[in-house]
């Protein structure tokens, strides 16, 4: 186990933790991916899943979002359970969310600005100028005003990302959920990438959990992270990055810390 | 929340000032009526100077930051300025860091065409897809004659898979369409033939229509919506992955890789169907001749004087072109997608489209020159 064991309560507070993940159970099918996995995200901070390839990073966010159905345990939103909600429910509570897909996932018939504007259409009942000029400022803040009339097949992965963060803020949702904001991406765009989504936290007091392995926007952005196992499929650490770098005693977190290569292809390579 | 004009209370900016109030939360699901009711404020203001006054404000999203925004960016006489107080200063950055004149050009929409424009744009795309299917053609032939003679080079597990998956997998829905058309025809024409003393001869017109025409030509219209539509999709779909360019920078040609398997196996599948068809439609013109009063053992007999060993060869000839046809036509238009996934519906769309008058016209030809 590394620095701190895995949190299952919070301190009473006056406001319910933005998601709160309890003995969570996840898998496909017969095979589980996850067992027993407890953590919580308090307002205003910025959670890093991290783990190797194939731990279940994506798929335990899919199931924050409520796209799929634990094989056991809660998830709540704001504290409302997402897993026991009514359909009604549901769709109010991911409403509440805004997520951001690892490619973007920008409707190709729509230009940039009517993809973020899209949200707005449906529903809102502000007038076409008025989604427009939200649209536009929120494209400014992540930095693709000049983008807003192209289609997304000709954007680059970045700007992709960063359309799809707009249009995941355009309801207002308070909590954003990140697949792979910085994979594939150059480092200065990366870099953007996170000087954006901190400074989105600053100004907005925006709730962030992102799903990463790139260690460089781990330590940038990350308040907290938890790390996930495939083997033990389980969170093995919990806890700031630096002090999970620094100080953990499990193998598996310098491990993946350090960038070591497993044992078995270190002793063949060396 | 409300929004609301009172008279100035403060002496800044200036006494006769207006104030809107903007109190508890503003949020996408609230703002509409809070906009429209601040600009209305500001309209019913046209030259005094307001002041929007956001200290009660408890949240804004988005939406509440545009709504502040576009009330400080309206045009108004000098005199008549809005100015925003006490607006929390997380807040205020994001808004003073925008020139107010910004976003004053509209977005850019997306033209609409007139009728000529797309008369045009339509004209000279179906002149690019002929030239192309041209090129296409031209391209396959060299490579199958490169197959030809390096024997090795088609791949006939794929073959094998592909002929399984567009003929083996059709034959329930060829079975059934083929039986109902032999079943429409025998019966269409026996009620006119009927009516001539001329049952009999109805036997004549199934046979051939269903060896020469109807047979081929339904198990192509088939082949079309299911096999044609699948390799557009299939090798589209590819083409956005890039995994036709990974097969290219391997020094393969996606023709040979891609192409040929479908082209050779929609060529044997397509005639093997076609006689699927040609069987249960004379089946099922028999079915409905016995309600004419004729029994099967007069059907198979005028059966056997009314056609003979050419039709049938016309038949496998024409499914066989079909089939080409429908390959050719779907693998083209696979290879032809461009980037993202409605590009591969298009593709799919056009494949379809394109094979069926495609057909047609084969069938034309076949009619005037084995006539």
């Amino acid at each position: 186990m590394a620095a701190a064991a895995p949190a299952t309560t919070s301190p009473a507070t006056a406001t319910p933790p933005a998601v709160s993940v309890q003995h969570l159970r996840m898998g496909y099918g017969s095979k589980v991916l996850l067992q027993d996995a407890s953590f919580e995200v308090q307002r205003g901070e910025i959670l890093v899943i991290l783990g190797g390839s194939g731990c279940g990073k994506s798929s335990l966010m899919k199931h924050i979002i409520g796209l799929y159905q634990p094989m056991g345990g809660d998830i709540l939103i704001g504290g409302r359970s997402i897993v026991n909600a009514t359909a009604k429910q549901h769709a109010a509570l991911q409403r509440s969310l805004g997520v951001m897909y690892q490619s973007g996932a920008l409707f190709g018939s729509l230009t940039v600005l009517e993809n973020v504007r899209f949200p707005l259409d449906q529903f809102t009942d502000l007038s076409l100028d008025e989604k427009n000029l939200t649209a536009r400022l929120l494209l400014k803040q992540v930095e693709m005003g000049a983008a807003e009339a192209l289609m997304p097949g000709e954007l680059s992965g970045g700007m992709l990302k960063r359309a799809g963060i707009a249009r995941a803020m355009a309801l207002g949702c308070d909590i954003l959920l990140l697949d792979e904001p910085s994979a594939g991406l150059d480092p200065i765009t990366a870099a953007n990438l996170d000087r954006t989504i901190l400074s989105l936290r600053e100004s907005l007091g925006f709730t962030f959990i992102v799903v990463t392995h790139e260690l460089s926007s781990i330590f940038t952005i990350a308040d907290r992270a938890v790390m996930l196992d495939p083997v033990s499929r389980s969170i093995i650490a919990e806890g700031k990055p630096g002090d999970l770098r620094d100080q953990s005693t499990d193998p598996r977190v310098r491990q993946f810390f350090n960038r070591e290569p497993d044992r078995a292809v270190h002793t063949a390579s060396t | 929340m409300g929004t609301e004009t009172v008279p100035a209370t403060s002496a800044r900016p200036a006494a006769d000032a207006a104030r809107i109030v903007l109190e508890g939360r503003i949020t996408a699901f609230t703002a509409a009526p809070i906009w429209s009711a601040a600009k209305d404020a500001l309209a019913r203001n046209p030259n005094r100077p307001v002041v929007v006054d956001a200290s009660r404000l408890e949240f804004i999203d988005d939406v509440g930051i545009a709504l502040i925004f576009d009330l400080v960016r309206q045009p108004r006489p000098a005199g008549a300025s809005v100015d925003v107080q006490g607006l929390a200063p997380k807040f205020d950055d994001l808004i003073s860091g925008i020139d107010p004149k910004a976003f004053a050009v509209e977005p850019k929409t997306r033209k609409r065409e007139g009728v000529f424009e797309q008369v045009g744009r339509a004209t000279a795309q179906e002149l690019a897809n002929a030239e192309a299917m041209f090129a296409f053609v031209r391209e396959c032939g060299r490579e199958f004659w490169s197959a030809i003679r390096r024997k090795s080079s088609l791949r006939w597990s794929d073959v094998l898979d592909i002929a399984t998956e567009a003929g083996a997998n059709a034959v329930p829905i060829v079975l059934l369409v083929g039986f109902l058309m032999g079943v429409i025809i025998a019966f269409e024409i026996g009620l006119v033939a009927q009516a001539f003393g001329a049952v009999i001869f109805v036997v004549n017109g199934v046979g051939v229509a269903m060896l020469r025409e109807l047979g081929p030509l339904m198990t192509a219209i088939v082949f079309a919506g299911r096999t044609g539509a699948a390799f557009a999709a299939q090798i589209g779909t590819q083409k956005v992955n890039e995994e036709v360019n990974a097969i290219s920078t391997f020094g393969l040609s996606p023709i040979a890789f891609l192409v040929l398997p479908r082209l050779v196996a929609a060529c044997i599948a397509m005639p093997l169907l076609s006689v699927l068809a040609d069987i249960v439609g004379v089946f099922g013109g028999a079915l409905v001749m016995v309600g004419f009063g004729i029994s099967f053992m007069q059907f198979y007999t005028q059966l056997l004087g009314a056609i003979d060993a050419g039709d049938f060869v016309i038949g496998i000839v024409k499914a066989v072109a079909y089939g080409a046809a429908i390959a050719a036509v779907g693998c083209q238009r696979g290879l032809s997608t461009g980037a993202g996934a409605i590009s591969v519906g298009l593709s799919t769309t056009s494949a379809v489209v394109t094979s069926i008058v495609l057909i047609v016209v084969i069938d034309g030809l076949f009619t005037i020159f084995t006539s």
